[in-house]
């Protein structure tokens, strides 16, 4: 465990040291919030509720949408694939860790400081917007919450992993890789809550985990009525990992056998 | 002059034949980030149509209104995004030295930098567009007259105008400091408050984004144009700031050119 923790010590400085890249993926998600925020706050203007929203329901749900795509959505696809493609993945099968655990401690600190910095914005933009916010009533939602949020990032792990992995079999996974992310993010209600679709899509979208990475999450936050309680939403979220994760296991083990170090 | 034009024209048809195979060479990645696109387009647009299932007006603007807005931004954003592809690589063609190689070559650097890669995805992505765009002019209210229509496209292609001086920017600044990587990127993250007419933002903003970051002049002005909603005023302001910006971003790059002492050779 502790070489982990070291694995995560170290990436940790490396995305601090970065400090422009971090800024310019900080000034992308600020964008995207304030455009979303001031077209749900004149949506707004004049009604009481809006979807089942209240103002400050929705408009919470535009700022939490900031603090989930930092911490649910970070991730080290894009550097999997020129890991596997470059054949650098070579150096690190040989080392006495587990490249998933090893994945998974650089994603926690990409996520750690991504996710302090969509706090601090959220808390720049409620003093320069004066945006209302909403605050759970029950205890169970500030319990729940951040568990519901936590099962969302090891689902998006081990997702984004398994898609990541299409790079052992061909170079050409990048594309794949775009496609599902934008996908996954518009199905999960990264950019709009979900209620705005027509039913059946909603309906379909349940059968699979993306409405359970944000807006299922969000909704525990908000104390809305979403058809199944928080606990179930809880439940389904740790059976879409469990699944997952034996899925990701087995494409590893086959990706392993089919590796062939390209260029390592 | 004419014979400079043709043979920019040839060279640029060629680099773009270059530009078309390399990415036929990746079918299964083409594809990939083509869905994608495509993807996003649909989503976007969904959501819009889905918003006005509840709703009959979003800062005063109908349906058509707000979809006419949505689909200019992506017409000038797609037309940026395949003519002016290369300037992604930019500080990797500074940094690895090959721009030692585009200031030897009988062609203009920035022609070489900014023009000559091209992003055929987006040009599969624009037709859609281009199609909706169509659909939406029918579904106007109103008699509009030709010098409307006309108004639209200069402004639309001011905004690409303002586009490509950005573009130029992020270029010059690539070859001043070899760093600044992700430039590009605050452009796009930054132009994309341009999806929504910028009457919805509060007045801070919405001045921002006229007078600091000419994002209204990019995407909102030529549909305000075509609605009738723009003042001559505001239609002048474009297109001198259009002028000033394309004149400043050029002077940037050939001063920056000039100050070029290769960075890897």
């Amino acid at each position: 465990m502790k070489k982990y923790a070291v694995a995560y010590g170290i990436a940790l400085q490396q995305v601090l040291q970065r400090r422009a890249t971090l800024l310019m993926d900080r000034v992308g998600g600020v964008a995207l919030i304030v455009s979303l925020y001031f077209f749900w706050r004149t949506l707004l203007q004049g009604k009481s509720q809006f979807l089942g929203y209240t103002g400050a329901q929705m408009l919470s749900y535009v700022l939490a949408m900031n603090v989930l795509r930092s911490f649910v959505f970070t991730g080290r696809g894009w550097e999997l694939v020129q890991e596997i493609s470059s054949g650098r993945i070579s150096s690190y099968l040989v080392r006495p860790v587990s490249y998933q655990g090893y994945t998974l401690a650089l994603d926690l600190a990409q996520k750690s400081v991504h996710l302090a910095a969509s706090f601090l914005e959220i808390g720049l933009l409620i003093l320069l917007i004066h945006a209302p916010v909403y605050v759970p009533k029950r205890l169970s939602s500030w319990v729940l919450f951040p568990v519901s949020v936590a099962l969302s990032s090891v689902i998006f792990f081990l997702m984004e992993f398994m898609v990541s992995s299409l790079a052992f079999w061909t170079s050409e996974s990048g594309g794949p890789l775009f496609c599902f992310e934008l996908f996954l993010q518009f199905a999960a209600g990264t950019f709009f809550p979900l209620d705005v679709l027509p039913a059946a899509l909603q309906t379909a979208l349940r059968f699979t985990p993306f409405p359970y990475m944000v807006f299922f999450p969000i909704n525990i936050y908000l104390e809305r009525p979403i058809g199944v309680s928080p606990l179930q939403v809880l439940g389904i979220e740790a059976a879409w990992l469990a699944l997952l994760l034996g899925l990701s296991r087995a494409l590893w083990a086959r990706a392993l056998d089919s590796y062939a170090a390209e260029g390592g | 002059m004419r014979a400079e034009a043709s043979r920019y024209w040839r060279l640029w048809l060629r680099m773009a034949a270059m530009s078309l195979q390399a990415q036929i060479a990746y079918p299964l990645g083409s594809v990939g980030f083509l869905l994608g696109k495509f993807i996003r387009l649909i989503f976007f647009f969904a959501f819009v149509a889905a918003v006005f299932q509840h709703t009959q007006q979003v800062a005063g603007y109908s349906l058509v209104e707000t979809a006419l807005f949505f689909l200019t931004f992506n017409l000038v954003d797609m037309f940026a995004q395949i003519f002016f592809r290369g300037v992604y690589g930019a500080r990797r063609v500074v940094a690895d030295g090959d721009f030692d190689f585009y200031l030897i070559q009988p062609c203009s650097p920035l022609f070489r930098m900014t023009l000559t890669t091209v992003d055929f995805l987006d040009v599969a992505t624009i037709v859609p567009v281009l199609v909706m765009i169509g659909v939406v002019f029918t579904r106007l209210p109103g008699p509009i007259g030709a010098w409307r229509y006309a108004l639209y496209v200069l402004l639309t292609l001011n905004g690409v105008g303002v586009a490509f001086a950005a573009h130029v920017l992020v270029s010059a600044l690539a070859v001043r400091t070899q760093e600044l990587e992700n430039t590009i990127w605050i452009y796009r993250d930054v132009t994309s408050m341009g999806k929504f007419p910028v009457d919805v933002y509060g007045a801070t903003t919405r001045w921002l984004l006229t007078l600091a970051v000419p994002v209204a002049v990019m995407f909102t002005f030529p549909a305000k144009a075509l609605l009738g909603l723009l003042s001559p005023a505001w239609t002048a302001y474009a297109l001198a700031l259009d002028a000033i910006l394309l004149a400043a971003s050029g002077y940037y790059w050939l001063d920056s050119v000039a100050r070029y002492t290769s960075s890897s050779s």
